[in-house]
């Protein structure tokens, strides 16, 4: 499940739209994108403190 | 292993240019290439410059990273087109199974090298990648099958134990390529002791390439130029030029460190030079 907190907007760096974490109100970078979309052995849940501390899971276990 | 003496004589050194990497991308530096194009014409101004490898990772239309054979196949065809660099794919992938990093292991020609993680390091506060010896092993094994020559990446000094630990189980060309890797976190601390250590400490029949992140990037190149190593620059280790002035392309960075090489009398290695040296 891709995470809550992602959308993909223009930026003014790039022609196409990027991941963008409403977290921390910044583009992200490539390799958080695939956290963010869960790709791979990646999950927002277990790997994005960004997510995590919004959602008051760190200090829980690393959630995986 | 290459040495002090290699530096004496005036050895050629390899620069190896990292164009892209996948873990930041064009927010971080807008003039960091990211499609093939882009890549391709970055690559040709760094061989210009002076560069004689092209370190390469493939990446989607919207610059997130992508392992597929085909992404690497279109990048690499247009690399090809426009230089003589020899090319390295990288290996390398944060949080991706086995299945995907063998992706660009299998471009039609296969690459002249590829990168070879040799063990883990940390990445934000939750993630490791991982590297476990019996991925870097059937990594390995597949570009031993493909005549692909390994560019061991060795991001602390636990790894250079690895890279002992790779020739024990498996049966490598000399010389040993080892890039020596230097920044915060999980990678060898800074220090220009520790680099003298980490050769020290390489097996016989290494040659060693320098790499600093960030505002290590030029002292270590220069401090391994004077080792007799080769070194390694680009916006995938570092987006700066000065402190707080972004780079304005690969080749810059690429012409600094020739200017470095140039001034303690060595030259930078023409591609083919750079074959002769790995023996590719």
């Amino acid at each position: 499940m891709t995470c809550p907190h992602l959308e993909y907007r223009d930026g003014d760096h790039a022609d196409t739209e990027r991941a963008y974490c409403t977290v921390v109100d910044a583009f992200v970078e490539p390799m958080r994108a695939d956290i963010c979309n869960d790709r791979f052995d990646l999950s927002h849940g277990a790997h994005c403190e960004f997510y995590r501390e919004a959602e008051g899971l760190d200090g829980e276990g690393d959630g995986s | 292993m290459t040495g002090y003496d290699d530096y004496l004589a005036g050895e050629p050194v390899i620069i190896t240019v990292a164009l892209t990497g996948g873990v930041h991308g064009k927010e971080a530096n807008p003039n960091l290439p990211e499609t093939p194009a882009e890549v391709a014409a970055a690559a040709a101004d760094a061989e210009d410059a002076g560069a004689s490898i092209a370190h390469l990772h493939a990446r989607k239309p919207n610059g997130e990273r992508s392992f597929a054979t085909e992404r690497f196949q279109e990048l690499t065809e247009a690399v090809s087109e426009t230089t003589d660099l020899v090319v390295q794919h990288s290996t390398g992938g944060t949080g991706a199974p086995l299945e995907a990093r063998r992706q660009p292991l299998r471009t039609d020609p296969a690459p002249e090298m590829a990168s070879l993680d040799m063990g883990p390091l940390n990445r934000y506060r939750h993630l490791t990648s991982e590297n476990p010896r019996a991925m870097v092993d059937d990594l390995y094994d597949e570009m031993a099958a493909r005549g692909i020559k390994p560019e061991l990446e060795a991001f602390n000094d636990g790894h250079v134990n690895e890279v002992h630990g790779l020739l024990d189980r498996k049966d490598l060309d000399e010389p040993y390529h080892t890039t020596l890797i230097f920044g915060g976190g999980t990678l060898t601390p800074a220090n220009p002791r520790n680099l003298l250590n980490a050769v020290r400490n390489l097996p016989d029949g290494a040659t060693f390439n320098t790499l600093g992140f960030g505002p290590h990037q030029l002292p270590f190149a220069t401090l391994g130029t004077i080792l007799g190593g080769h070194v390694r620059v680009g916006l995938e280790d570092n987006v700066y030029f000065e402190r707080g002035e972004l780079a304005a392309s690969n080749a810059q960075l690429v012409e600094r460190v020739v200017g470095v090489v140039r001034t303690l009398g060595r030259e930078p290695a023409t591609p083919d030079e750079a074959r002769d040296i790995l023996d590719l």
